[in-house]
């Protein structure tokens, strides 16, 4: 092992003793903290650990590279990801935190009053979860694997090892505290590197405003070269498809499960809209600064790599010829590297950038300790989440209503170690078509769910005939329009990653239809909905709404 | 237990959702709106912070937005509630610690 794999192991290895540290002090005892963390978490932290759990590996390694690659198109990416806050935030935290329940199936199952409402439910955020976390643990496998010169399986098993521990101990409550620690340390691992690199090219230390003039100066080179411009608006696809990708980001994002528990863990509705503030604003950190990585990258390589003979290129190239994510071909035989030589896989831009700047082993060690903390923060709610529809949804709801609360917290431990032992075993050999599936799962949420929530919340006369209908027809229409576009027919030109616009659409219009067709639900479910309107200190019932002001304590 | 005159509590309702409602308007037009009209913003040349106008309100200024809209409804949000005379240390009592499920 040589002394850089030594260095980011080192620092791998601290990060993991301070995960297991934070459980073992956060040990879950009730089930109220295994599944949300007793309620108590201040916003200000809950929104930091909105911002562990929601930026996984391909958030960390792979956006800059895929914003560099695509150019404007890839900001659907940037602006999908977090408008789903908005979204969230408006239409759904507050509220979903008021009705106060566990889980996402657990609301769908009591609003509606139905379990096969529920089951349907359960299953959907299984698949949708179980299909994230194999993502989160092969890509960190492979990650660690390339930093550390070991073969990407042991990188998986470890991943596992670390995590099955400290989610089981700790449950909720300990994943809570350990994404707030995995936050600090990877937004600290992607900004140090682009400071550096803003202050060589600009010799400003803040690349947030000094990039524009170098996305400008790579809209010039691309001239020179004849292709079209770096900032040039849908070439890699039309506009259709870029505003079916945003929509089908921003929906899929507000109806992730492992997103929306989150807002479970703290006190009050104002809570809620707090910690959706707090959440976005860690967030656009990251957001904000993969465009920058993009453009600095792309004109390192536009400035110091194309151009030189292909025997003498800068040392820093040759590990990443070596391992293929950098791939040239001297096309027109003159010995020169020119742009349209070189094959760029989007991994590299995030993971090259220490040594393009010449930052030094710490600073490739630390993106290795965050890269690991972005896989492990999101797999961590992702367990929980999985672990829960198991656990709560199916086996305490739906199976055993009288079991007791030590037997259901035994419950969600066994099921957390099972499905993070299953989730492993795939991610060791990962089936191809899993980065497919991944992309997918945003119109799979947004399609499933989305529209059940949204009108399950804001619209009282909504009845368990229309979820139902809603969340098995949103379902299959966007499994439908993702198997004919990988087909090849394509309305509008939108392809399989837009396809959550007609899941949603089916599923709104579904919902809507089936409920006015069918009875109104009861009363009281009726009373439930309206209840939401308002806050918590605002009872409705029986037609009137009622302050509770006695004395608080 | 003090009851609520329907019309105050129709008022609060009706506030809360406007303020959604001109927030979203708000969130959709500098994501969707200016990425339907990018091609025309390209040609026209127009700059911001250096960059292309279309390409710097995809990379910053509808996050910038996003951000600053979600700390406007929290703060205004608070105000409101405020004006209605509801009190948060009662909220959390009442929302208290878990439900059992």
């Amino acid at each position: 092992m040589d002394q850089q794999s030594l260095v980011s192991l080192i620092l791998i290895l601290l990060t993991f003793a301070l995960y297991i540290g934070i459980s073992v002090y956060n040990r879950a005892k009730v089930t109220s903290d295994f599944y949300v963390a007793s309620r108590g978490i201040p916003p200000f932290w809950n929104g930091m650990a909105i911002g562990g759990d929601w930026m996984s590996a391909a958030s960390f390694i792979g956006m800059a590279g895929t914003v560099m690659i695509l150019g404007y198109d890839g900001l659907a990416y940037i602006m999908g990801w977090t408008g789903g806050y908005l979204l969230l935030t408006f239409l759904l935290a507050p509220q979903l935190r008021k009705y106060g329940r566990f889980t996402v199936p657990e609301f769908i199952g009591d609003r509606f009053d139905s379990n096969p409402a529920r089951l349907i439910a359960a299953i959907a955020t299984i698949i949708i979860s179980f299909t994230y976390i194999i993502g989160q643990l092969s890509g960190s496998g492979v990650v660690i694997g390339r930093l550390l010169n070991l073969p990407a399986s042991t990188g998986v098993m470890i991943g596992v090892v670390v995590i099955a521990i400290y989610a089981s101990l700790g449950g909720m409550k300990g994943v809570t505290w350990t994404q707030v620690a995995q936050y600090m340390i990877l937004i600290t691992a992607y900004i140090v590197p682009i400071v550096f690199l803003s202050l060589q090219i600009s010799g400003n230390p803040l690349p947030w405003l000094t990039y524009g003039n170098v996305v400008n100066e790579l809209g010039a080179l691309d001239r020179e070269l004849g292709i079209s411009e770096y900032f040039a608006p849908f070439e890699e696809g039309n506009r259709a498809q870029f505003l079916a990708l945003l929509f089908t980001l921003m929906v899929g994002t507000a109806a992730l499960p492992h997103v929306i528990v989150r807002f479970y863990t703290v006190t009050t509705m104002k809570a809620a809209r707090w910690s959706g503030a707090w959440a976005l604003l860690f967030i656009a950190l990251l957001y904000l600064s993969a465009p920058a990585y993009a453009a600095f990258s792309r004109f390192v390589i536009m400035t110091q790599v194309v151009g030189s003979p292909i025997d003498d290129l800068p040392a820093w190239t040759e590990p990443w010829l070596n391992t293929g994510l950098l791939e040239i071909a001297d096309s027109d035989g003159d010995g020169v590297l020119a742009w349209e030589d070189l094959v760029i896989h989007q991994d590299i831009v995030v993971m090259a950038t220490p040594e393009i700047a010449n930052l030094g082993m710490f600073v490739v060690g630390l993106i290795a300790a965050g890269a690991m903390a972005a896989a492990l923060s999101t797999a961590g709610g992702l367990l929980i989440t999985i672990s829960s529809s198991f656990a709560h949804d199916i086996y305490y709801r739906l199976m055993k209503p009288e079991a007791t609360d030590s037997n259901r917290l035994l419950a969600g431990r066994i099921a957390i170690v099972l499905s993070t032992i299953a989730a492993g075993l795939v991610a060791l050999d990962p089936p191809g078509v899993i980065t497919q599936i991944i992309a997918w799962a945003f119109a799979l949420a947004g399609g499933t769910f989305f529209p059940v929530l949204f009108l399950g919340v804001w619209w009282k006369r909504m009845n368990r005939q229309g979820a139902i209908a809603g969340m098995l027809g949103g379902l299959s229409v966007t499994l439908g329009y993702i198997f004919l576009s990988m087909g090849g027919v394509t309305f509008f030109g939108i392809q399989d990653t837009g396809a959550g616009v007609f899941g949603v659409t089916a599923n709104l219009l579904l919902v809507i239809i089936v409920s006015l067709m069918t009875p109104p639900p009861e009363q009281r479910l009726q009373d439930e909905a309206v209840d939401l309107r308002y806050p918590e200190q605002m009872t409705y019932k029986d037609g009137e709404v009622w302050m509770n002001d006695e004395q608080a304590k | 237990m003090q009851k609520v005159e329907k019309k105050v509590a129709d008022q609060y309702f009706k506030i809360r959702t406007t303020l959604v409602v001109v927030f979203l308007i708000i969130g959709f037009s500098v994501s969707f709106g200016v990425a339907f009209f990018a091609e025309a913003i390209n040609e026209s040349g127009a700059m911001i912070m250096g960059m292309p106008a279309h390409y710097y309100m995809g990379a910053q200024g509808a996050v910038v937005t996003f951000v600053i809209l979600l700390f406007l409804n929290a703060i205004i949000s608070d105000q409101v509630d405020k004006k209605f005379g509801i009190d948060e240390k009662q909220n959390v009592k009442i929302s208290g610690g878990g439900a059992d499920h």
